[in-house]
């Protein structure tokens, strides 16, 4: 019978929890913010927020891109006040129409914004998506065991360089890498290209010595592989941890991408949201964002007021001269991400 | 109809009454959302299943390809690894294990489970920083003069071997255990008093009695390593197993009808495993 009780207990507290949702979506100051763990720091940001404006913040979080789509598909673009995620998936987002236009009118301050990061391909006319952070991924290689000088992808096949990389286990990225280095588009679909970059990629192998998402950097600091090309925060944590590590700007182009904030076409609390805008758009505050996410900051007007550890690192700083090499990954069509992963799976059965 | 193995009608109605919330859960968890899979893996691609879609074998078709192939064969010889290195390293420990007095047994078993407390992903971490160039095992095999240049242990496939057998060996070393530990000595003392080598009387009579308890190890141990990928992205293996396969079909070329007939076929070689064992006289694991 305990165990009756117990069912019945959890049920009660189910339905409970469920009653409390109804109850919350109807209070007016609650802002339902819906991203990546630990994308928005609390107590320099949420917090903050909080207290200026008395508005009570909620953290959803994702594990990826894909999730955040598919949730708010779910809710018909509901539930959720402010969504943070990937310049790719607002693209598929707005073309969903499932975002709204922020309100200029509150949002006065989005000419803070440094002009080269609005007005992208996620969003022509900038009336929907907040930029964040922008990142771009980099070769950062240890000049005291690599005998060769890195300047671009190219020397990456260098024979010097056997069973010494770490690469970023995505197809995507990786073989976007190969295309930059062929002088083609990391978004090709010819499949003469492919093929060519395939090939490429192959003899790539005995250079590799691991592939993974995002560790990267600890594999260059411990000494496992002596070259890496991995993702902005990762190339700065492993710069801070050996400050002799070298970091190329890619002579042949560069990938990219921006992280922006937007309002779901069916938020609860659009003000709210809005308000939440014009706040991260503050100079100071999104200068704290981006010291704090490692990421480099598309905000103009944050560069007065940021650390100067932070202006002085060309992780950074470099992509402000940089900018017109730089390239998106951008969503393609179920069957041309097919090819894609096939030549990224033909690869890695014959590591 | 009195009687339903020595219980009383009313005593098989009341369990049967307490088993009813279990079934519910398993079909609401488990039945239903395999249904859905099962469903969608034969719609086209691009529908979701439903009332009046197209059914199709295509997603099925498109798996019959030679590097599916060669990852699924791969992702069944790591578990095959997996679960012999584990049955090598499980047996011979868990034997000891049950022969050790009562103090040193527990210590055993603490060593065993304990472990249990912390997530795998930190205790995997654990390694790679024990395993790393500069790390501590290169350290003492360097002062040893073992070796004379750092061996980059991380990103290779017995990394990533290691890392599944620590994951998995007390599913091996649990079963094992139970198995000697309800053995009768007196069997093994026969043996001996007739004459049997040491060697001999463990083939012959310890062996085939905790035969059950190497099998059920075995399928615990195997089973899950089928499906298991995280492992290997961690260790930085760059291995294609077949969790890499579904989940890249699923999130990244979004095809979630050809990921669904993915998991199908991943589910009915596990399942088919599981039969294999059972038919062959395999007892319930009662995790089924």
């Amino acid at each position: 019978m305990k165990k009756f009780f117990a069912l019945l207990l959890a049920l009660v507290m189910m339905s409970a929890c469920a009653m409390a949702e109804t109850v919350n979506q109807k209070d007016e100051a609650v802002l339902n913010i819906f991203s990546w763990e630990g994308y928005i720091d609390y107590s320099t940001v949420i917090q903050p927020f909080e207290e200026q404006t008395g508005i009570k913040v909620n953290y959803a979080t994702f594990a990826s891109n894909e999730e955040m789509y598919e949730k708010l598909s779910a809710v018909n673009g509901g539930d959720y006040d402010i969504i943070l995620a990937s310049d790719y998936i607002l693209n598929t987002t707005r073309e969903a129409g499932l975002m709204q236009k922020f309100d200029p009118e509150i949002v006065s301050n989005f000419g803070n914004l440094n002009p080269d990061f609005t007005h992208q391909y996620f969003d022509p006319d900038s009336e929907y998506v907040v930029p964040y952070v922008s990142g771009i991924p980099l070769i950062v290689y240890d000049p005291s065991v690599v005998d060769v000088e890195i300047k671009g992808f190219s020397d990456l096949w260098n024979p010097a360089l056997k069973d010494s990389i770490g690469l970023i286990d995505d197809a995507r990225v990786t073989i976007g890498m190969v295309l930059l280095s062929m002088g083609q588009s990391m978004n090709t679909t010819d499949d003469a290209v492919l093929a060519e970059a395939a090939e490429k990629l192959a003899a790539l192998k005995d250079n590799i010595h691991v592939l993974e998402y995002e560790n990267l950097h600890n594999y260059l600091v411990s000494g496992d592989v002596s070259v890496a090309y991995t993702f902005t925060p990762f190339v700065a944590l492993a710069l801070d941890a050996n400050p002799d590590l070298a970091v190329v700007w890619p002579e042949e182009g560069l990938g990219f991408g921006i992280d922006g904030c937007f309002i779901p076409v069916n938020a609860p609390h659009a003000k709210n949201a809005n308000l939440f805008l014009e706040f991260l758009l503050r100079p100071e505050i999104a200068a704290v964002c981006a010291e704090w996410q490692y990421y480099c900051s598309p905000n103009a007007a944050a560069m007065d007021v940021i650390s100067d550890w932070y202006k002085e690192n060309p992780v950074f700083s470099g992509i402000y001269d940089r900018i017109g090499d730089a390239e998106y990954v951008k969503n393609l069509s179920s069957a041309d991400e097919q090819k894609f992963q096939d030549i990224w799976t033909t690869f890695k059965l014959s590591l | 109809m009195a009687r339903k193995n020595g219980l009383r009608a009313g005593e098989v109605r009341r369990s049967a009454l307490f088993t009813l919330p279990m079934a519910l859960l398993a079909v609401l968890l488990v039945a239903l959302p395999l249904i859905y899979v099962l469903g969608t893996s034969l719609v086209e691609s691009g529908q979701s299943f439903s009332f009046g879609a197209a059914f199709t074998l295509d997603n099925y078709r498109r798996l019959l390809r030679a590097d599916y192939l060669m990852v699924f064969l791969g992702s069944l010889k790591l578990a095959f690894l997996t679960t012999l290195v584990s049955l090598l390293v499980g047996y011979p420990f868990a034997y000891c294990m049950a022969r050790a007095g009562r103090k040193l047994k527990s210590l055993l078993m603490m060593l065993v489970i304990i472990p249990f407390w912390t997530s795998a992903l930190v205790r995997i971490y654990g390694w790679k920083i024990l395993l790393q160039a500069n790390g501590p095992v290169n350290a003492v095999l360097r002062g040893l003069g073992l070796i004379e240049k750092n061996i980059k242990f991380l990103g290779s496939y017995g990394s990533v071997l290691l890392a599944m057998v620590y994951c998995m060996i007390s599913f091996m070393i649990l079963p094992c255990h139970s198995a000697v530990d309800k053995l009768d000595l007196t069997l093994v003392e026969a043996a001996r008093d007739l004459g049997s080598k040491p060697w001999r009387a463990f083939l012959d009579v310890t062996l085939p009695l905790t035969m059950p308890g190497i099998l059920a190890g075995c399928v615990l141990v195997f089973v899950p390593s089928v499906g298991m990928f995280y492992l290997s992205d961690i260790m930085g293996g760059g291995l294609v197993l077949v969790g890499n396969l579904i989940r890249d079909q699923l999130l990244k070329v979004r095809d979630w009808n050809t990921g669904s007939a993915m998991s199908m076929v991943l589910i009915v070689i596990t399942a088919g495993i599981y039969l294999i064992y059972r038919r062959s006289g395999g007892d319930d694991l009662g995790v089924f």
